[in-house]
């Protein structure tokens, strides 16, 4: 053989520094996604872990402690019907998270799998399926979830499933333009032209190669899906109480602004506040080190 | 002789977040006025950064650490950013490589070139619109006053880098830096172009640097030259003197990596290795660790640039006129008297142009490929040869089945593939394999080299997972990578090193036929060289049979027994390779020939007049009667009416259709009895 | 351009035939369907039987889509028993003050955000560029009627000089001679969208900014200014247009919010209300009118695209 075996200063790397590593010491390089990862964190440790520390009455109203400023048995206050502000928030916390990251699961997943599908069969089927999209697109998401709020009494289930509905558009369109793109790329046609079907090229060829967007966008989705469910409990149709989640405690706070029980207002908007900038920073910085990636390639 | 720039001791570094590069490191010139400096080197070399820092544009990070650049009495690296402003687009003009994204795309060109003068001189904008128009009608746009106002994506390729050069020129600058002005241009083009810039010159009287990787455009466009290595000049002296008798292992080496010197029963010199990383550039001479004749005092010590007039800077010269160890000898792939292995019968496919309105009706076709038959027999290299939009990567396309011809047949090994389902043919694809131009976007990005050997043998169900994982290692040994690479990703490896992968997954199946569709036109030409004397040594044996397409006819001539030249979706010769690249009867292929700038000025200047002319015509309304006529300089009116048919030129099977061929065919009869029956 | 204009008026004409699809499948996904839509909730079984015979309900599903999709093309949207008034009326009263509110905003948007991004993307990685993208961040996170009611808080509690309640007023001139009333909900409409927008511009600018055609311009002797205006600004504010047109639903969704945190009269209190009695007409038509709205939209945000591209314009 005379080939030469050139260039073997570029072969020397480890071979550790590949995959879910890279991507992970990519993402920890990044202070803007440490920032939002340990905000992330910060929260889910405060909302599942906290009320094992700290007991507090969920349930029971008890007029007589309403709407208490802050002090050492209470340090974020009562609201209006007595409920302990930090411990409600706890609980609160947990409901908006799970209904924010389940919504954006749903939807990413089922966006992902329309927005394959047209992408990669293309033609006909592919415009009749994302004219869909378009026409879902032009309901204002607001409009069609109050509707169906108003249609039946929202559960956290219910919730999440109307979330998702509006939420999938996005991942479809997104996913329809990276498997369009993809499928004509040149290493596509090579596993074809090696007589793989159409199975392998989207599976081992397309997902692989599309899944860094989804990711992306998936945490913009829980985002937005928390800035959904807020939306909704201020426009009343949230879940009802006893249940609560952030929305509904910030939205009830608000009726008593000019009270200025100002620890009715704050806590809960920054807590949505300081987590929808979490999930941003995390995508943008998950977005940067898939870019990164790709700009090597 | 008027020196308008020098350049003195040039030292230009890139910060980047992993580290300072230095891309240019002690570079000085100068360049006279009517003269014209050619730089050359392989990509990486820092040619274009020492272009760049002239006009001090260099990319963010970029800096100028050290030396001066002198524009006649003034100093530019000193020149504050204001200056540098009245200075670029007035004084000093530059042209880019990429006709085109260089031009903005929401503006007429009118307006762009306007702009230049507008910049630099107290005129009005009626006043700057007909110098534009001027400049424009100077640098050959046909109806230059008509086409000020067009934009600039309704402008072919050649005709947009005329408006990059006219803007360049609009102000008379005295220096005009040329970064590889032709490189995206098909061969036709790319000699207008630079016949262009070297009228201008003689005009204008202006200097000229001339940066390229392509020695060939060095040797007929400059009076001087510049060979460039990791940063540093190698060798400089006056154009003839450099090619008549290079003095630097570089230098020398790039000459013989060059497939238009080898005879095509020898290996081509392929320079090992990868040029040092600019970040950490080695102690002593650059070149030393891919040097032939590198010493300890080469590793060690630096050499300087010495000499007066043919300057180079190495310990151990080659002797005047000592000739250089001929290549070694390849064996012949011994095919002539093979039996057909793909038998192409008149191929036609037209890709349907629709209107854009609301029912897509279809309102023409583009015609791809019109009627092209051909045989390529085992263990042949059969070369397709044409410009960009002739049809050829159809072509390749249509013959490993990844398209469907509109009709015409295509036979292999006996078995007609044209019309069969993709599941009938999954079980013949292993017998063909395409091999892509692209090394970057052939190989999926999230794979490692290991699966992606793999994965045709997974797909063909070829032997257990063990028998699959010593094939990958074996693959990997034949194209010369090491074993290491399994474990890594594409983004790791270089161009060359990519495209060895993509001929090890092109192989994998042990394939009879390799397509491979301009697999070295992204390489350097010394890695290119390599990637070529492996294409061969894996044909000899693995006894391959090789469709190689590619845009440049000497690499062809090289690899390829048979050689069909394309035109416009046409056949229009075909034949032994050396009697249609020495003799060809087709004017399409004389100026082809013509076009390709040839590494020795004695020729390159000979020549200079020859070529084709024009630009290619639409293949959505293709020319009546023979398809080159608007271009060719020996068309007659026959030619507008009547197609012309495929006739013998020899008994070896050199055919082409031309009315006007540049020598009578052989009679019908005489090929007939004793011509071979392939083509 | 005109095969671009002509799909892309075909697209959007399948685009609204679908919008109204989906509002009939929502008329029939309420309990009971339209005739509980029409009556409401306290009508008995019988009243809903003959409602149903009397409006063809009864007949097979592609008749009634068909009758449904005729009554809305001569504008019959269906009637408020509520207000007592036919919901075109009323939608009539309520579109323009929406129309009014969206389009301040919009405009203040873009008047703030264009200027913005290129800022940053001029003076990309520093201080200014650090600072907006974190106000941007926060404005993008902050429910729309959180930030409303911090304005509010700021503006008309802490120092009074904004009212916290937009103009209530039937007629539009009066709410356009009132603007300090308006200060506050075009505001808060607004800085969702500038954060939205100023991010985009300054990605688009810096996208440009790294193109061949600039590095030409700069060897022609072109200034950074002239770089700017004449050659990176058009180029990067062709994709703002589609960006535009794609942002409308959200803009739509936002001003339903801003309307009810200011009690703004217009459509998007409107639908609120009808939400909370459950007055389904006025949701429907409400929904098919914006769908509408936001289809026409966007096909004048590519019109416009086409208008300012010239590949487009002269393909």
């Amino acid at each position: 053989m005379t080939a030469i075996p050139a260039g073997d200063a570029t072969l020397q790397h480890s071979p550790k520094t590949h995959g879910f590593t890279r991507t992970m010491s990519a993402v920890l390089t990044n202070k803007l996604a440490v920032v939002g990862l340990g905000i992330i964190v910060a929260f889910i440790l405060f909302c599942y872990a906290g009320p094992l520390i700290y007991h507090t009455d969920q349930i029971h109203i008890e007029l007589s402690r309403a709407a208490l400023p802050p002090s050492a048995a209470h340090p974020l206050g009562t609201n209006e019907v007595g409920y302990d502000q930090l411990g409600r928030l706890m609980v609160g916390g947990q409901t908006s998270l799970e209904v924010g990251i389940a919504a954006a699961l749903l939807a990413t997943v089922f966006g992902t799998v329309w927005g394959a599908i047209a992408g990669y069969t293309g033609s006909f089927i592919d415009s009749a399926m994302m004219r869909v999209v378009d026409a879902l697109l032009a309901v204002p998401a607001l409009f069609l979830l109050l509707f169906l709020a108003s249609i039946a009494r929202p559960t956290a289930w219910l919730l999440i499933l109307v979330i998702a509905l509006v939420s999938w558009l996005g991942p479809a369109r997104l996913v329809r333009g990276a498997a369009l793109s993809l499928r004509t790329r040149d290493f596509v046609t090579s596993a074809r032209l090696m007589g793989g079907g159409p199975w392998r090229a989207v599976f081992r060829h397309i997902a692989p190669n599309a899944i860094g967007i989804v990711v992306v966008n998936a945490t913009f989705q829980v985002a937005d899906a928390i800035l959904v469910l807020a939306a909704l409990s201020f426009l009343g149709l949230g879940i009802p109480p006893p249940a609560a989640n952030w929305g509904d405690m910030l939205s009830s706070g608000i009726s008593y602004t000019y009270a200025g029980y100002w620890w009715l207002i704050y806590p809960p908007g920054l807590a949505i506040v300081c987590v929808v900038i979490a999930f941003n920073f995390l995508g943008d910085a998950l977005r940067d080190s898939f870019d990164v990636r790709l700009q090597k390639r | 002789m008027t020196p308008v720039v020098t350049v003195v001791d040039l030292h230009t570094d890139i910060a980047l977040s992993k580290g300072t590069v230095r891309p240019v490191s002690g570079v000085s010139f100068t360049v006279n006025k009517g003269e014209s400096l050619g730089i050359v080197g392989e990509s990486g070399c820092g040619k274009t950064m020492t272009a760049l820092s002239i006009m001090r544009l260099l990319p963010p990070g970029g800096r100028i650490v050290g030396g001066s650049i002198a524009l006649a009495d003034v100093d530019l690296v000193a020149m504050d950013e204001a200056g540098m402003r009245r200075i670029r687009g007035d004084r000093v003009g530059m042209i880019f490589q990429d006709p085109m994204t260089s031009l903005n795309p929401c503006m007429t060109i009118g307006d762009q070139v306007s702009e230049t003068v507008l910049l630099h001189r107290e005129v009005t904008r009626e006043h700057a619109r007909e110098r534009a128009a001027e400049v424009l009608d100077l640098v050959g746009l046909p109806h230059a006053k008509e086409r000020m106002n067009s934009y600039p994506h309704l402008l072919s390729g050649g005709m947009r880098q005329r408006v990059v050069i006219a803007m360049a020129l609009a102000c008379d600058p005295e220096l005009l830096i040329a970064d590889e002005p032709t490189t995206a241009l098909d061969a036709t083009i790319q000699k207008q172009i630079l016949e262009l810039i070297d009228d201008l010159r003689t005009r204008l009287d202006m200097a000229v640097i001339l940066v390229t990787h392509d020695l060939g455009v060095i040797a007929g466009h400059t009076d001087r030259v510049a060979v460039m290595y990791a940063g540093k000049i190698m060798e400089t002296s006056p154009t003839p003197e450099l090619f008549a008798n290079p003095r630097h292992p570089y230098t020398e080496a790039l000459f013989r990596a060059r497939p238009e010197n080898a005879g095509s029963d020898r290996k081509l010199y392929a320079i090992p290795g990868l040029p040092p990383d600019l970040s950490d550039p080695p102690r002593g001479c650059r070149f030393a660790a891919r040097c032939a004749y590198a010493t300890e005092e080469c590793r060690a010590q630096e050499p300087e640039l010495t000499g007066d007039n043919h300057a180079f800077a190495c310990f151990h010269p080659l002797g005047i006129n000592q000739q250089a160890a001929p290549n070694p000898p390849t064996p012949l792939a011994t095919a002539q008297a093979a039996a057909p292995l793909l038998e192409v019968r008149n191929l036609v496919r037209e890709f349907p142009v629709t209107s854009n309105g609301v029912l897509q009706r279809k309102i023409g076709a583009i015609s791809a490929v019109a009627d092209v038959s051909f045989t390529v027999g085992a263990e042949e290299t059969f070369g397709l040869v044409g410009e960009s939009g002739c049809g050829k990567s159809t072509i390749s396309r249509l013959l490993v089945a990844a398209d469907t011809p509109t009709s015409g047949s295509i036979t292999f090994d006996g078995i007609e593939i044209t019309g069969k389902s993709n599941r009938e043919l999954r079980k013949y694809r292993g017998d063909f394999q395409l091999m892509f131009q692209d090394p970057y976007a052939s190989l999926d990005p999230r794979m490692r080299v290991g699966s992606i050997l793999r994965e045709p043998l997974v797909i063909q169900h070829r032997g257990s997972a063990v028998d699959q994982e010593n094939a990958v290692v074996r693959l990997l040994d034949e194209v010369g990578l090491p074993r290491t690479a399994l474990r890594q990703y594409p983004h790791e490896f270089s161009g060359g090193q990519r495209q060895r992968i993509g001929l090890a997954r092109a192989l994998a199946l042990r394939p009879k036929l390799i397509v491979a569709d301009e697999p070295v036109s992204a390489l350097d030409v010394s890695v290119q060289a390599q990637i070529l004397n492996l294409m061969r040594d894996l044909q000899r044996e693995h006894r391959l049979t090789y469709v190689f397409i590619s845009h440049d006819l000497s690499v062809v001539r090289y690899v390829a027994t048979t050689i069909g030249v394309m035109y416009l979706g046409k056949l229009v010769e075909i034949g032994p390779a050396e009697q249609v690249y020495t003799a060809p009867v087709h004017p399409y292929t004389r100026g082809l020939i013509d076009t390709i700038p040839l590494a020795d000025p004695q020729r390159e200047r000979r020549k200079s007049k020859a070529g084709v002319r024009g630009e290619l015509p639409s293949a959505m309304n293709p020319p009546s009667g023979c398809r080159f006529r608007t271009r060719c300089p020996r068309a007659s009116d026959k030619c507008a009416v009547e197609e012309p048919l495929m006739l013998p030129f020899s008994v070896q099977g050199h055919r082409a259709a031309c009315h006007h061929p540049l020598r009578s065919p052989i009679p019908l009869s005489t090929s007939a009895h004793t011509a071979p029956p392939r083509p | 351009m005109t095969g671009f204009i002509t799909r892309r008026l075909l697209q959007s004409l399948i685009v609204v035939l679908l919008v109204t699809v989906i509002v009939f499948i929502l008329l029939h996904l309420l309990p009971g369907g339209p005739a509980r839509a029409q009556l409401g909730p306290r009508a008995t079984p019988t009243a809903i039987a003959s409602f149903n015979h009397q409006m063809g309900y009864d007949r097979p599903v592609p008749v009634q889509y068909w009758n449904w999709l005729t009554q809305l093309a001569t504008g019959n949207l269906g009637f408020s028993t509520q207000f007592n008034q036919s919901v075109i009326s009323l939608i009539a009263e309520r579109l323009p003050k929406t129309l009014v509110l969206t389009i301040l905003s919009i405009i203040l948007a873009l008047a703030v955000a264009i200027p913005l991004g290129i800022l940053q993307a001029v003076r990309r990685n520093n201080l200014a560029d650090y600072v907006i993208t974190f106000w941007a961040f926060v404005f993008y996170a902050t429910p729309s009627f959180f930030l409303g009611v911090v304005l509010i808080v700021v503006f008309s509690v802490y120092l009074p000089i904004l009212p916290a309640e937009a103009p209530q007023s039937a007629s539009i001139q009066v709410i356009l001679s009132q603007p300090g009333g308006l200060i506050l909900p075009v505001a808060t409409l607004a800085l969702l969208t500038i954060a939205q927008f100023s991010r985009y511009m300054r990605s688009s600018v810096i996208e440009n900014l790294a193109e061949d055609y600039v590095r030409t311009a700069r060897a022609k002797g072109a200034g950074e200014r002239t770089v700017l205006i004449h050659h990176v600004l058009r180029n990067s504010l062709i994709p703002i247009a589609t960006l535009l047109g794609l942002s409308l639903p959200t803009i739509f969704s936002g001003a339903l919010i801003t309307e009810a945190v200011f009690n703004f009269p217009g459509m998007g209190q409107l639908f609120w209300t009808a939400a909370q009695t459950q007055d389904y007409p006025i949701m429907l038509g409400i929904t098919v009118l914006i769908g509408v709205v936001t289809v026409i939209g966007s096909l004048l945000a590519d019109l416009a695209y086409a208008v300012l591209d010239p590949r487009v314009r002269f393909a």
